[in-house]
């Protein structure tokens, strides 16, 4: 008989979800049909490996290469970032020409080109996109601000979910912001004050805002449906791909609640609700990581880091502030079989030995900008990692000069397992011919003996 | 140069609100304009009146009297409670008509007829009501059930309000079922991923659910018409509102309609430790609800019913354990803020008399249903004016006589010295009008205190 999910172990959750990933159903909960023979040998080579590379107990058949990857593979297919977020077919055929061209060991993820349409209709205010205040060739780019104020600590502790419901969502779209009219509804438990509640839904500016809401949830639903199938077809021709997200607590507050200048002056200000702050959301990150495995069958859950990185933060701050609910997020999701995939965005030096305390075989750290022996040197036992080819030689190197950096790696860090290639920072227009070369050498230089 | 609120005692707080209750403002932020000089008068005699039963600083001109009626408006003008739900033009003739003809000291709003319509596009499965479920003639009646299941005590605990307005309302709605399918916007923070909490939007139980949530808007908002203007109307005509709003226990919250009876009672056995738990992440809320509506309205008075608190549902130990840490929390947190909790002990509360003695002076009201008045006066004495315990069946069957004597005797055991508000115990539907009659003019004439 089997065990129920409870009963397992954090490492038989983990293999669980690996089998998962590697024996994938579809959308009815059959098992998937594969395109070839040669294409299911192709898919279940290319997960063992990556999870080779990561449990760090045998030694894979060789060093498994996950680019990086922005808008890239629709650049190279011909189209802008714009046309990747308006248009949902041409963004999964320009996904499948990139990976059947490139063959990575994991599929374009043409998720990350988010649905245009969505951020028109409910007047997006937290990023620019693409021919919405950048130019359609140009990725994301975030705009700060104070989305949460200095004195709403207590509102974001008393009710995470609730606050990024009914504060947040009103401030970041500006077609959303009549829901600042809504009551809570923790009054209408008896019949009298049911009527009184629900007023607002009938204010036409909260109407006008569900209208919006409804019609952008259509929209995200085609584009899902689009993914969706995408995501299905490169499984069934070879080319696994997923996984969950998730964002280290401190990230949540730094980056799009309190800001960069806003959670720098809160660490001095109002430390003890920072940490506050920080814990009451760390339950929901877990979740949102846990629920995504569980729901995709593959235990890679994301995490983009950002103001963690060396020189944001000093050492004390980071040992205070950062990694505390850091660590407790990659607990929560250990715990649950999850395998997160830090991605280290600037340079971790002086984290090396702090983040060392996790569970050897878990995680998979990709890096940008650190030196890579001395975290081979510091992760190795404990950790896959994996990243460091600079864009800049991507976009303006040449195949050997690629070739010669990705030898360099892999001789430095590839040794006994433990490594993944990747490029170190998400990319967009870099030359293709050199994201190949990084692609085939490492095919042909990381095979181990 | 005037004080701002933040820098002011609870006290100046309590008396600030006060002060803006005796002399009220209209919507514009001008001074509200009397229908004539003698309801002006009225106002705020009456206002004042009921300001010094409950500070306990002086003796109030006379007790003042209360009525308040569930659907009793209704009956008094020959109509159903199902008529008043469904048909909102007939609710301002009747409910004025009530206080007009029997003139107590204050008036209790018209949001007892909830809307029907409203109600039924929604699909309310929590209660039964008038021609849905009870007859026209027959007023709510709550279905308990396990709203909130044994095991999300958690959730409750770490995200109450999202659970309070996501979660429960797709369980007692049917029509919001499909909120199940909505998932927290937590995962709004990057461009990616942003669209991924919209997808439920986009799919027919949600699109179907919202669409039922704002035709209930609508009906709700025309409803808030009628009954709003009813609010503005009758201080107008020399009544003051004697709740500005209304806020609960804790453990009422959680025993009433999340857990239920039977479920809140196993949870103090089997998991007594996340109840005080989630109880303790609930107070915040109910202050800031109570302390909301009295600041909005410019009314200190915030009722309270009290329910599974009562003498018989909890032995003294679970009520000092349970019940009342947190609802003394909760009303300490109104007093800080200037409110006046207007508590309603439904039920009897002759063994909780000396636990409730425990709060400052002259900052609330407890309005007794069946307790021993004798018994509660003296045990509040000094420290909270009490109300009420003008008995249903007297109201409904007693004879006129009766309901003169036992006034009489209201305030022979509970007036001297002022701190005392006549009032009937529990809400109530069709009684002997005469008898009403008789409570209020006894109570102005027998309560009156010489200088």
């Amino acid at each position: 008989m089997t065990k129920q999910w409870q009963e397992l172990t954090p490492e038989e959750k983990q293999e669980d979800l690996f089998d998962r990933w590697l024996s994938p159903k579809d959308p009815q909960g059959k098992d998937l049909k594969f395109q070839s023979p040669q294409a299911e040998k192709a898919y279940k080579e290319r997960v063992t490996r990556i999870k080779d590379a990561i449990q760090l107990k045998k030694l894979p058949d060789r060093v498994p290469v996950m680019p990086i990857l922005g808008f890239f593979p629709n650049i190279y297919a011909g189209i802008t970032p714009q046309e990747a977020m308006y248009d949902y077919d041409k963004l999964a055929k320009t996904g499948k020409k990139y990976t059947l061209d490139f063959e990575p060991d994991v599929r374009a993820s043409i998720g990350l080109a988010t649905p245009g349409r969505v951020f028109d209709i409910l007047d997006y205010k937290l990023y620019a996109w693409p021919g919405h205040g950048v130019s359609p060739n140009h990725t994301y780019q975030c705009l700060e601000a104070e989305y949460m104020m200095a004195d709403e600590y207590d509102a974001l502790i008393q009710d995470p979910s609730y606050f990024f419901t009914s504060t947040y969502l009103p401030r970041i779209f500006g077609k959303l912001e009549a829901f600042e009219n809504l009551c809570n509804l923790a009054n209408i438990q008896e019949i009298v004050a049911v009527g009184p509640n629900l007023i607002p839904y009938g204010l036409p500016t909260v109407q006008e805002a569900y209208k919006a809401l409804l019609e952008a949830g259509s929209e995200a639903k085609k584009w899902a449906e689009t993914v969706g199938d995408f995501n299905k077809e490169m499984a069934s021709l070879g080319f696994p791909g997923g996984g969950g997200f998730s964002k280290v607590p401190f990230d949540v507050i730094g980056d799009t609640l309190r800001g960069t200048r806003g959670i720098m002056v809160d660490i001095y200000r109002q430390p003890d609700k920072v940490i506050e702050a920080m814990e009451a959301i760390t339950p929901l990150m877990i979740n949102m990581g846990v629920s995504a495995t569980q729901k995709s069958g593959n235990p890679l859950v994301m995490i983009p880091l950002h103001k963690g990185a060396d020189g944001f933060l000093s050492d004390a701050q980071f040992k205070k502030f950062y990694w505390p609910c850091f660590k407790e997020l990659l607990m929560g999701l250990i715990n649950e079989g999850c395998v997160p995939l830090p991605f280290v965005e600037g340079s971790y030096n002086n984290r090396l030995e702090v983040i060392r305390d996790v569970p050897r075989g878990t995680t998979y750290w990709t890096f940008d900008a650190t030196d890579m022996a001395k975290a081979k040197k510091i992760l190795g036992d404990v950790a896959c990692i994996g990243g460091n080819v600079p864009t800049d030689l991507l976009s303006v190197g040449t195949p050997q000069q690629v070739k010669d950096y990705v030898k360099k790696l892999i001789d430095s860090c590839a040794k006994g397992g433990g490594y993944i290639m990747a490029n170190g920072v998400a990319a967009d227009s870099v030359r293709p011919e050199n994201l190949k070369a990084m692609i085939d050498f490492t095919k042909e230089y990381g095979v181990y003996k | 140069m005037e004080k701002k609120r933040e820098d002011m005692s609870s006290d100046e707080k309590q008396e600030a609100l006060f002060q803006r209750w005796i002399s009220p403002k209209d919507p514009e932020g001008n001074n509200l304009k009397f229908q004539n000089p003698q309801a002006e008068k009225l106002y705020k005699e009456r206002a004042t009146r009921i300001k010094d039963a409950i500070q306990l600083k002086k003796k109030p001109d006379r007790v003042p009297v209360f009525l308040i009626p569930s659907f009793a408006p209704a009956f008094y003008s020959g109509l159903t409670p199902h008529d008043v739900m469904y048909d909102f033009d007939k609710i301002i003739p009747a409910w004025k008509k009530f206080y007009l003809d029997f003139q107590p000291d204050a008036h209790g709003g018209a949001f007892v007829p909830s809307p029907g319509k409203f109600l039924e596009i929604l699909d309310f499965n929590l209660y039964k009501w008038p021609g849905h479920g009870v007859s026209n003639k027959t007023t709510y009646q709550c279905l308990e059930g396990e709203y909130m299941r044994a095991d999300e005590y958690d959730t409750l605990i770490h995200n109450p309000l999202y659970f309070f307005s996501f979660t429960w309302p797709s369980r007692v709605f049917g029509a919001l079922e499909s909120f199940q399918m909505l998932t927290p916007l937590a995962g709004l923070t990057e461009m990616y991923g942003v669209s991924l909490p919209f997808i439920p939007y986009g799919t027919p139980p949600v699109q179907t659910a919202l669409k039922a949530l704002m035709e209930a808007g609508d009906e709700a908002l025309k409803w808030i018409q009628v009954v709003g203007g009813f609010e503005a109307e009758m201080p107008t005509l020399g009544f003051p509102a004697y709740q500005a709003g209304a806020t609960k226990a804790p453990f009422d919250v959680i025993g009433d309609t999340l857990r239920g009876t039977r479920g809140i009672m196993l949870d103090m056995y089997r998991q007594p430790d996340k109840l005080l738990q989630a109880m303790e992440a609930l107070t915040p809320i109910y202050i800031q609800l109570g302390v909301g509506a009295a600041k909005m309205a410019g009314n200190p008075l915030i009722f309270i019913p009290l329910h599974k608190g009562a003498d018989g549902f909890l032995s003294d130990a679970q009520f000092k354990k349970f019940y009342w840490p947190s609802l003394r929390k909760v009303l300490m947190g109104l007093i800080e803020e200037g409110v006046v909790p207007l508590l309603w002990a439904e039920g009897g509360y002759n063994s909780r008399l000396e636990v409730i003695r425990d709060l400052p002076k002259g900052k609330t009201a407890w309005l007794f249903d069946q307790t021993d008045m004798a018994k509660a006066k003296k045990a509040l004495d000094g420290i909270a004016c009490v109300m009420g315990n003008m008995p249903m069946d007297l109201m409904t069957v007693g004879s006129t006589q009766d309901a003169i004597d036992h006034t009489k005797r209201l305030i022979d055991i509970c007036g001297k010295g002022g701190g005392y508000i006549m009032a009937n115990g529990a809400f109530f539907d069709e009684v002997r009008w005469e008898n009403l009659r008789a409570i209020v003019d006894t109570a102005k004439e027998y309560g009156v205190y010489k200088k």
